[in-house]
């Protein structure tokens, strides 16, 4: 596949999948909404913000509030090219392609930062540093745990890691891997129990200031990049593209949107959790657990 | 994979694009842009790995410092006498010692890289996981202990003044509000 056939495939995947994404964090919301609601909610409130009128705040760093929602957008892009849709991919011979995954996401954090610094105001600024505590707290559990599925594979390519996992799914072998891919991943993407960087008791957090169209690319980026974590997830630890019966690609569909909804469920239905407790939690129980769960995979790849 | 044209423009690009955003450090008056600026100049180098075939060590150098630069802006602001670094202020101080260390260091290093004869060898042809292993604990075995002894010290010494509970009590003690029960008027 050409750079191009690779760059229209992962833009169709980020832009339907974020659509999928949030028409399902809708329906959970509840159901007097209905469901036809729920599919053009997206629609309506990405014409409502393009519309919007754009407020800006005192000297704010003008371009890097620019700058920060293109980025998380182009960092959920790269992260979603190493992962393989189907059995023979160009984007799956990437060598190191879980390396650039962990790069692009660990580079999230600057993005969310620079988003929450740029409006000079204090209460996205304080959302920008809940980010970043809650990030440096579950970044190396985050990592670990995507590295390992890279221990029974022998390879750093995503590709070679669906292979590996022809006779058993990591989610299996590697038992405490999913869980603590989702808790990190919620938490990178500041989605659900994890979205205090975008509180309502900091009116709205990194993104209190932001409105019209920065806020809608910030919005879409976000959702892009939860399509992003659903499909590595699924790739590394769900078989991805394997299954029975099935065509490879729409395996790789299903599963992550089992993925997101999930996700998209777990953001409605669990409490929040505050930040100073959550840097405890990564820092106490979940690096430990992830250290176990390396251990755990290499004894048994051994 | 014999490095073609292409190899040679995108490590000439990037190397140049590190050189400008390091310099543009120094020019921002925003903290928060000189930390990035200088991310983006060693994302410049992690990319000019990357296209030396050197794939897994760019991109870790990518990842690494991410993280690094945020805790780095973060330190930078906070030992600032400027809440939160949100106003302008210059990156540049103490002019001619930085200036004579600047162009110091440059003399040195360009003179180490005119002068030094780098070896030439090829890549080893067994299994790069085994070069590394007798490597690591072969002929470079002291450095790497030192360096692994020095850093286990570190992580120690950042776990004790960083944890909650120590040899001087909780941390948080006498930094929550004090009781508001008035009435009863002891104040404990």
């Amino acid at each position: 596949m050409t750079a191009l056939g690779i760059l229209v495939q992962v833009m169709a995947l980020l832009v339907v999948g974020a659509y999928i994404f949030v028409v399902a964090d809708r329906l959970m919301v509840g159901t007097e909404t209905g469901v036809r609601a729920a599919l053009v909610y997206p629609v309506r409130r990405l014409s409502f913000l393009l519309l919007q009128p754009v407020t800006t705040t005192e000297r704010p760093d003008f371009e890097a509030w620019i700058l920060a929602p293109s980025l998380l957008f182009g960092l959920a892009a790269v992260g979603a090219v190493p992962i393989p849709l189907d059995a023979p991919s160009a984007g799956g011979d990437i060598p190191a392609g879980l390396v650039l995954f962990g790069a692009a996401m660990l580079i999230v954090l600057v993005a969310v930062y620079i988003f929450g610094w740029a409006p000079n105001s204090a209460l996205p600024m304080i959302g920008g540093y809940r980010f970043a505590a809650m990030v440096l707290s579950v970044g190396i559990p985050f990592s670990l745990v995507v590295l390992t599925t890279a221990i029974p594979a022998e390879s750093l390519s995503v590709g070679m890691i669906v292979e590996a996992q022809s006779n058993l799914w990591f989610v299996i072998e590697q038992p405490l891997g999913l869980p603590i891919y989702l808790v990190t991943a919620a938490a990178i993407a500041f989605w659900g129990p994890f979205d205090l960087p975008e509180g309502s008791d900091l009116a709205g957090g990194i993104a209190a200031e932001a409105s019209g169209p920065r806020l809608a690319t910030w919005r879409f980026a976000r959702a892009a990049l939860m399509v992003t974590l659903a499909l590595m997830g699924q790739a590394v630890f769900l078989g991805g593209y394997l299954g029975p019966v099935l065509p490879g690609w729409l395996w790789t569909v299903i599963k992550t949107l089992i993925l997101l909804v999930i996700l998209a469920s777990a953001g409605r239905t669990l409490a929040r959790m505050r930040v100073q407790r959550f840097v405890w939690f990564g820092w106490v129980i979940l690096l430990p657990l992830a250290l176990v769960d390396v251990f755990l995979s290499g004894w048994i790849a051994l | 994979m014999t490095p073609g044209p292409l190899a040679y423009f995108l490590v000439a690009a990037f190397g140049i694009g590190a050189v400008v955003s390091g310099w543009l450090v120094f020019r921002t008056d925003s903290m928060l842009r000189a930390a990035y600026w200088l991310m983006v100049s060693f994302v410049a180098v992690g990319a000019m790995l990357v296209v030396l075939d050197a794939q897994f060590l760019g991109l870790i150098l990518i990842l690494m410092m991410s993280g690094e630069m945020t805790i780095m802006a973060i330190f930078m602001i906070m030992f600032m006498m400027n809440p939160a670094g949100l106003n302008p202020m210059t990156m540049v101080h103490q002019h001619r010692t930085s200036i004579i260390a600047g162009v110091g260091s440059f003399l040195v290093l360009a003179w180490v890289g005119v002068v030094a004869e780098f070896p030439n060898r090829p890549a080893p042809l067994e299994d790069p996981t085994i070069a590394l292993g007798e490597e690591l604990l072969g002929r470079s075995m002291l450095v790497f202990e030192s360096a692994g002894v020095a850093l286990l010290a570190v992580m120690i010494g950042a776990i004790a003044l960083a944890a909650k509970q120590g040899r001087f009590g909780d941390a948080f003690e006498g930094s929550e509000e004090p009781d508001m029960d008035v009435a009863s008027g002891d104040r404990t």
